[in-house]
Formats: structure tokens, C-alpha cells, sequence
């Protein structure tokens, strides 16, 4: 009779990328090996610029014209152009605001969050969600700049020491969020560009032409990939992560500050920081989606972007906007189990006053539409994905609509009750957001490698020290190993026999076993 | 590498609670100690009232673990994590205590007069008590507390049957079950989690409001848990005593430890949020319930949630060591299970006024013996039915598919 701790060291370590149940898949299929990652990821920038990339640039750069023709003539005349009046003060200008910083969010959980919760599959979507944060950022940034009205008196938003002794309100949640954003970008460029490091040096090593040679070459700092210049790497990833972390809560909370600490209701209710952090990732997550799955199909990364990838945002999707439905239902809970009569009126007006259109559009989309993703056939299906994820932006954009304006347009003196609509310079300024948005994005796959080259390697079992036989790259040139992976629709309940391998390095799973065999020698 | 031979799995029985561990003691001693520690509080505070706060609060205390430990189980399938599988078991354990909880509830049916009756008995002239008596009676809050339970119950049954059959029979479809149900499951627990933490703790002022206030006793729930999963795995493992003969690690330790870490910032974030919110807005009918809760040395218990259950503790578990280190960690651990009952203790006895007191009485803070017995008291009873449970079978899910990645866990 063995110890106990002898029949435990029997049980054997499943290979990376497997897993017996079925779900945690293999993150890279189509046999990836380190050379064919390098090579599909920096093909992008490489090959030759595409006819669709040509379009979507020229569409977005037309869109970019449209943004900065709406800003100018803004800046020209003063806000009054909108269509905000008293006592809807904040208009589209307030909602494009916290709808773009929401979308930011998802690349910093991504980055920063799924690291320090070892979700390896993260690894293939960084990059992207990254850029797409910074991008957001900064289309996020723009309105409430533009919104000042005198838009060269800007700098009064920092606390800039001057002779007047004129100093920003430090009470208002409004300059916590100057600082709570300007921090989240600087963190979020740094976080990127830190990542990228490697990768520049691929590029820089790769390039054909000097000035290429010479642009990536900077940017990559000198990275020759020696040990030393790993562990710094690893050191700091690892740090900017745990620093970032806070960041994904703090600035949407602060968001939510903007309109919690007022007593207006459908504004000052406590659940608000949670549940804009929610409403944040869950429209980060659908935006995401939305580009990668444009991304795998234009760029042929199908392999790297899998669709394990698309079930695994799904998935967070789900759960995100349920966290957003549950905040919907507490909030109708308890502006009933207040008593107050004002909270009761907010949220009946929201649901069944002028704007109830809007309301159920919201609900429809970020609390209905998700569900959807409930189905495995449904997460599996490329279509119902992208439409859904579209639905979920919508949805998150009518919600941050419905907060504001449903609120302000019924404030407690009924003789300014108003409508309010907006005019064609709002609609010009969200429209050209998408413009600068998509400008930005379409810069961004044709310069700079669009997935984490050098991360994206550690995840396929042909860098698992402890893979098949020890020295797993041969692993990699293996027939399709993917392929041999029982699934959880034929469940395997003998697990009486344990392959014990060498050293209880081997692996468990009789079909693991077979596997193996394949490769005894 | 040829000569792979095969090897029998361990069986449940290789892997039992051994004859000569203390814990086969706790049924026997908790249960007494339970029993004997509930009944002197009864006698002492019946009549006065003291007894219903003080055994709500000790109720609301171990029941949060038990939660916490049920929310732990159903993410863990959720997630399809690998690294808890050895640990996981205890938590089962703790979860699957959730009848003891459903039995524990009449001494606060039987005195809902004390506790809730600003609800049952209202002022006639109090239209907001009117407007809310549809979600405010005691009909529609018995069934909802008999959901709850039926609910929790259910759930945590489900997980420890599913895993312990698992154990007999290694048929891997039990993992794909627990796994389809996580996902409602983390559904119907965060609804059940929040309106009874409205109906048992919120209602005693029922005037008070606050949409966070789910989320608060949600967050409290889980860091308490951890802390005692995370001394229960110090405990478990000692050098000697080892009842997972030496394959949990250090490396099992420092995650629940992060989690822990984690959640201590989660639960400032929530209580934090609440409370600013509130302050910010000063809106009276939500101000007033702090008033009451800072009102006399309240305030000083105030001031020690923030410094003992956020600084102290988020200075105390950031190092990677403190959390790695046994003594450290258990340290800790302990420190943030008293924390988590002063939290409730401070969230729940300023309500409590003495039956006859007079019209201007004023809440202060004042230790009582109920409070203590009342807490030892559901505690014994806890423990009691953690350790018969502990005793029914192996100590970790010995046939569960992702043991292996568990066995050769390491944090990079």
C-alpha cells in the first residue's frame, strides 16, 4: 500500500493548452510554431498595403474630417450650437465622454487584470485591447475638452500656480477626473509601449528599408533579448500591472462620481461606481470583439485569434452585462423600497416618460442581447457575435444617454421641463469620433505589430519546459495535436489507469497517453 | 521514454481525515460549546432584546462564510480553475454547512418582534412604512427567506454531492455538471446574497437605503471567507499534521492569500463608495443612518474599520512574503476575521435598543456578554458541522480531472 503522498504523485500534470474537461483549449492552433508567430504577425505590416485597409482609412480619415469641421465650428461660435439647454447642460458631449472612457476600459483589464490572474488566453488580444484603450482615451479626452466652450483657457483645469490665486475646485469630481483620466492614459501608453519593447527589436531586426531599420530601432531602445533585458522586462510588466490594476476600478468610479455626489435622482445612488466599472468593461469587451473579429478576418490571424478567444469575451460579456442588469433592477428596487417619491418618479419617468424609447433600447441591448451568449452555438457563431457586440455599444452608449438626460430634462422645477434633442453639430462631433478612433486603429495595424509577438509565444506548448518529453518543441511540429483532444461531449470516465510518465511529468488523460504514444520511442 | 506503467488511482479512503486528528473532536466540542454558549446569551438577553442582536450578528457573521465559501465553489467551476483543486474540497465543506444556517434562523424568527418590528408594527401615520409594507410583511419575508435557503442549500448540496460522488467514481461528466451550473448558480446567488442581506440587516431601519448595500455584505462575505480558508489551510497543513500530506504548498497559500489581499481592497472600494456617496450628497434620509452609526463612541468604531480593516491589513498583505509566510499570513487571517465582526457588529448593534428603554435612548457601544456568546456560540455550531462533514470523506477531490494541475501549481 502506497502513502498517500506517493498515489498523489502519481496524478500527473495534464500538457499546456489541455484540458481534460474541455473548454481551456489550446490558445494557438493550427500547429503555430515561434517562427510561423513571427512571421504571420509582423506578414501584416510587411506585406503590401490592402485595397480594404485603403478604404477603411480613407472612410475614416473622412470621418476625421467631419470631427475636426464640427470642433471648428464649435470652437467658432461656443456651445451654443448644441443642442444642450437649461437644465440639460450635459448633452452628447457628457455621454461621448463616458461612453469612449467606458470602451478604454477593457484593454487595461485585459493587460493588467487577466495577467495577475495568469488567464493565459489574454495573451493574443493585449496588444490590440491596448491600443484600442489609448485610442479611446483619447477620443474620450476630446469632449470634454471641447465642452469647456473656451477651449484656450483649457489649462485652468490643472492646478497651475498663478497670480490670481484662482485654483480649480479640488472638490469637484469633475477635476478628479482630469487627473483620474490623464493617469489611466499615461499608465495605458506605458503599459503598451513597455510590451511592444520586444517586439520594435522584431520589427527593427526584420525591416527591409533604413528608415524603417531606423524608426523601430529607436522606439525599441536597444533590446537585443539578452536575459538581463527579460528579467527588467518581466519585473516591469509585472509592476505596471499591479499599479494598473486599481486604475480599472478608480477611473470609471470617479466617472461615476461626476454624477453620483449630486442629490439629483437617477443621479445619486450608491451602487453607481460598481456598476459603471461593469457597464465599462462590458462595452470595452463588445468593442474588442467587434475589431478582432474584423482584424482575424481582414489579416487571416484566425489561428491566433481563435475562437476560444471570441467564447472567452463572450463569456465576460455575459456576466458584465448581467453585473449591468442587476444594477438596473437594484436601482428600480430601490428607488420603490425608498419611498421617495422623487427617486419612484426618475426611474418611472425614465421607463415610461418621453424617453422611454431610449430606455428600452438600453435595456434591449446590455441586458436582453447578452444572453443570447448563454448558447454555445450562439458563442460560436461569428455573425450572432458581432451583431450582439454592436447591440452591447449601442446599448452602453443609450445607457450613459439615459442617465444624463433622462434625469436633467425633469429636474424639480416643472416649469424648465424641456426636450432635449441634439443638433447636427452634436451628431457631427460622435460621428468624427469614430474618425479619429478609426484613423488611429488603422495606423496602428499597419506600423506596429498588432499581437504580442513575443508573449504570444509563451503560451504554445512548445515553450512549457515541462512538455511532452521534457523539451516540447518537438511537440510542436506534431500532427495537429489539437486535433486529439477529447472534447467534453465524450466524457471519459476511465480514469483508472494513470500514465505515470517520467518523473510524474507525463500525462494523465488516456487520450493524452495515446497521444504520447504516438511519440514513444 | 518507454515504460509508462500504470498505477491505481488514490481512493477516497487513502486520503480521510486520519484517526488521530484533533478535528475528529470539533463535532462533539462544537457542538456542545454551541449549544451550551447560545442558550446562556437566550437566558441572559431574551427578554431584553440584546439576545436578538447580538445572535443576528453572530448568525450574520458565520453565514457570510459559509456564502463566501458557496461563491468560492461555484467560481472556481466558473473559471474552470485548476490551481484550487486540491484546497477546494474545504470549501465545499463550508458551503455545504448552509442546512446548519437554515436551522439557525428560528431563534431570529422568534424574535422578529425585537428586530424587525418598526416594520411589523408600524406607525400608523408612516407613509413611507406604508408605501414599502408590499415588500416590507411577514409573510412575503418568510418566503423569501425559505428561497433563500432552498436556494443556498441546494446549490451547496449540489457541488459537494456532485465532487464527492467524483471521488467514488472519477467520472469526469460530474466536473461538466458543476461546471454548466456555475453560471446560473452565480445568478441566483447574487440576487439571493442581496435581498437577504436587505431583508435581515437593512430592514431592522427601514427607512435607510442604499442600492449598495447587497454588494457590501457580498464583499465582507468573501474576505471573510478567505481569511478563514486561508487559517484553515495553514492549520491543515502543519509540519506533523499535514492532512494533505505535504501537496499543499506555499504556492496553494500565496494565491488564497492575493484573493485575500484582494478583497480587502474590494470591501474598502464598496464601503468606501457607500459611505462618500452618502457624505457627499447629504441628503438626510440616507445621512441619518450613518448619524446613528457614528453617534457616541460608534465613531470609534468607525475609525477602526478604516485603519484595521483597510490600512493595517492592505499595508500588512501586500509583501509577497507576508502572504507566503504561515505565521504571517494566519496572523493576518485571524486579525481580518475580527475585523469582518466588528463590521457587522458596527453595521448592526447601533440599531439595537433595549426593550422599555426610554423614548430618548441613545445607542452607544458597549461589549456585551450575549455578543461574545452569541458568536462563540454560532461558531461551535460551525465548526461543528465543518468538521463532521470534514470527516465524511477524503480531505481533497482525489478523482477530479485537474488535480494534476493542481499537484505541480507554481505562481511565476
Amino acid at each position: 500500500m502506497a502513502s498517500p503522498t506517493e498515489l498523489l504523485s502519481g496524478i500527473a500534470k495534464p500538457m499546456p493548452g489541455y484540458d481534460p474537461i474541455g473548454g481551456r483549449d489550446q490558445l494557438v492552433t493550427d500547429r503555430a510554431d515561434f517562427a510561423s508567430i513571427t512571421s504571420d504577425v509582423a506578414g501584416v505590416i510587411e506585406r503590401k498595403t490592402t485595397i480594404g485597409w485603403w478604404v477603411t482609412f480613407m472612410v475614416s480619415l473622412g470621418l476625421l474630417g467631419i470631427l475636426g469641421l464640427s470642433v471648428a465650428y464649435l470652437v467658432y461660435n461656443g456651445t451654443g450650437v448644441w443642442g444642450i439647454n437649461s437644465p440639460i447642460g450635459w448633452g452628447w458631449a457628457i455621454v461621448n465622454f463616458v461612453f469612449w472612457v467606458g470602451i478604454g476600459h477593457a484593454g487595461t483589464l485585459i493587460s493588467a487584470v487577466l495577467f495577475l490572474f495568469r488567464q493565459k488566453w489574454r495573451t493574443g488580444i493585449n496588444r490590440f485591447a491596448e491600443a484600442m484603450t489609448i485610442f479611446a482615451v483619447m477620443c474620450a479626452l476630446l469632449f470634454p475638452t471641447i465642452h469647456v466652450g473656451r477651449i484656450w483657457l483649457l489649462h485652468w483645469v490643472f492646478p497651475i500656480p498663478n497670480q490670481m490665486s484662482a485654483w480649480p475646485n479640488f472638490r469637484s469630481p469633475l477635476l478628479w477626473d482630469v487627473f483620474a483620466v490623464s493617469i489611466y492614459g499615461t499608465t495605458s501608453i506605458l503599459f503598451w509601449y513597455v510590451g511592444l519593447i520586444p517586439d520594435l527589436a522584431t520589427m527593427r531586426d526584420r525591416a527591409k528599408t533604413k528608415i524603417a531599420r531606423m524608426a523601430y530601432g529607436i522606439f525599441a531602445l536597444g533590446w537585443r533579448g539578452s536575459n538581463r533585458h527579460w528579467q527588467h522586462y518581466e519585473v516591469a510588466y509585472l509592476l505596471l500591472a499591479g499599479l494598473a490594476t486599481p486604475l480599472v476600478l478608480s477611473v470609471h468610479s470617479i466617472v461615476s462620481f461626476d454624477f453620483a455626489v449630486s442629490q439629483l435622482p437617477g443621479w445619486h445612488t450608491t451602487i453607481f461606481p460598481p456598476y459603471f466599472v461593469a457597464g465599462a468593461i462590458f462595452s470595452g469587451f463588445a468593442m474588442v470583439m467587434n475589431l478582432v473579429i474584423i482584424a482575424r478576418w481582414a489579416f487571416k490571424l484566425e489561428h491566433i485569434f481563435t475562437m476560444k478567444h471570441l467564447d472567452n469575451m463572450a463569456r465576460v460579456i455575459t456576466l458584465t452585462g448581467s453585473m449591468v442588469g442587476y444594477a438596473y433592477a437594484m436601482e428600480f428596487f430601490i428607488a420603490y423600497y425608498s419611498g421617495n417619491p422623487y427617486e419612484s418618479f426618475a426611474f418611472v419617468n425614465r421607463a415610461f416618460g418621453p424617453y422611454a424609447w431610449a430606455y428600452w433600447i438600453m435595456v434591449s441591448c446590455n441586458v436582453i442581447s447578452p444572453q443570447l451568449f448563454w448558447f454555445k452555438k450562439l458563442r460560436n457563431n461569428i455573425a450572432v457575435l458581432f451583431i450582439v457586440s454592436i447591440f452591447v455599444n449601442i446599448g452602453m452608449w443609450f445607457e450613459r444617454f439615459v442617465i444624463t438626460v433622462t434625469s436633467l430634462h425633469r429636474d424639480f422645477l416643472p416649469a424648465s421641463w424641456d426636450y432635449y434633442s441634439p443638433t447636427i453639430w452634436d451628431i457631427g462631433a460622435f460621428v468624427g469620433s469614430f474618425g479619429l478612433f478609426g484613423t488611429m486603429m488603422c495606423l496602428f495595424v499597419r506600423f506596429l505589430p498588432l499581437i504580442a509577438i513575443a508573449e504570444l509565444k509563451t503560451v504554445i506548448p512548445a515553450a512549457d519546459p515541462h512538455g511532452a518529453h521534457g523539451h516540447g518543441s518537438d511537440h510542436a511540429h506534431s500532427d495537429h495535436p489539437h486535433s486529439d483532444h477529447p472534447h467534453s461531449d465524450h466524457p471519459h470516465s476511465d480514469h483508472a489507469a494513470v500514465d505515470q510518465g517520467h518523473g510524474g511529468q507525463g500525462h494523465s488523460a488516456p487520450a493524452i497517453a495515446l497521444q504520447k504514444a504516438t511519440h514513444e520511442h | 521514454m518507454g515504460g509508462s506503467h500504470t498505477k491505481t488511482w488514490p481512493s477516497p479512503a487513502d486520503l480521510t481525515l486520519p484517526d488521530s486528528s484533533g478535528w475528529n473532536k470539533v463535532p462533539l466540542i462544537g457542538a456542545l460549546i454551541g449549544v451550551a454558549c447560545i442558550g446562556a446569551a437566550a437566558a441572559m438577553g431574551w427578554t431584553s432584546g440584546r439576545f436578538a442582536f447580538a445572535y443576528l450578528t453572530a448568525y450574520m457573521y458565520w453565514l457570510s462564510i459559509a456564502l463566501g465559501g458557496l461563491f468560492f465553489v461555484i467560481i472556481q467551476f466558473a473559471a474552470r480553475a485548476g490551481w484550487s483543486v486540491l484546497v477546494r474540497r474545504v470549501a465545499e465543506n463550508i458551503a455545504a454547512t448552509m442546512p446548519l444556517f437554515a436551522v439557525l434562523f428560528i431563534p431570529i424568527l422568534l424574535n422578529m418582534d425585537h428586530l424587525y418590528h418598526h416594520w411589523l408594527h408600524p406607525d400608523a401615520n408612516d407613509a413611507v412604512l406604508a408605501h414599502k409594507a408590499g415588500y416590507l410583511n411577514k409573510t412575503f419575508f418568510l418566503v423569501r427567506a425559505a428561497l433563500y435557503f432552498i436556494t443556498w442549500t441546494g446549490l451547496a448540496l449540489f457541488f459537494h454531492r456532485q465532487s464527492t460522488r467524483q471521488d467514488v467514481d472519477g467520472d469526469i461528466r460530474h466536473t461538466s455538471k458543476m461546471q454548466a451550473m456555475s453560471y446560473p448558480a452565480i445568478a441566483l446567488f447574487g440576487l439571493s446574497i442581496t435581498f437577504a442581506a436587505i431583508d435581515w440587516v437593512k430592514s431592522i431601519d427601514p427607512h435607510w437605503f442604499s442600492t449598495m448595500w447587497g454588494v457590501y455584505y457580498f464583499a465582507g462575505a468573501i474576505l471573510g471567507f478567505f481569511a478563514l480558508f486561508g487559517l484553515l489551510t495553514v492549520m491543515m497543513t502543519r509540519e506533523g499534521s499535514d492532512l494533505f500530506h505535504g501537496t499543499v504548498t506555499t504556492e496553494h497559500r500565496h494565491d488564497i492569500g492575493k484573493f485575500t489581499f484582494g478583497f480587502v481592497v474590494f470591501w474598502t472600494y464598496i464601503a468606501f463608495s457607500q459611505y462618500f456617496l452618502i457624505w457627499y450628497a447629504s441628503l438626510p434620509e440616507e445621512t441619518v443612518w450613518f448619524k446613528h452609526h457614528l453617534a457616541g463612541n460608534w465613531e470609534a468604531v468607525g475609525y477602526v474599520l478604516i485603519g484595521g480593516h483597510f490600512i493595517l491589513p492592505f499595508l500588512f498583505l501586500m509583501s509577497r512574503h507576508m502572504k507566503r509566510n504561515r505565521t504571517t499570513y494566519a496572523m493576518g487571517a485571524v486579525w481580518l476575521l475580527f475585523m469582518h465582526w466588528v463590521d457587522l457588529y458596527w453595521n448592526i448593534m447601533p440599531m439595537y435598543v433595549p426593550h422599555g428603554a426610554p423614548a430618548d435612548y441613545h445607542s452607544h457601544f458597549a461589549l456585551s456578554p450575549e455578543d461574545i456568546l452569541t458568536f462563540v456560540g454560532v461558531g461551535g455550531l460551525f465548526f461543528a458541522t465543518f468538521a463532521f462533514l470534514l470527516r465524511r470523506q477524503a480531505i481533497v477531490p482525489i478523482r477530479d480531472p485537474r488535480l494534476g494541475e493542481s499537484l505541480r501549481f507554481e505562481n511565476f
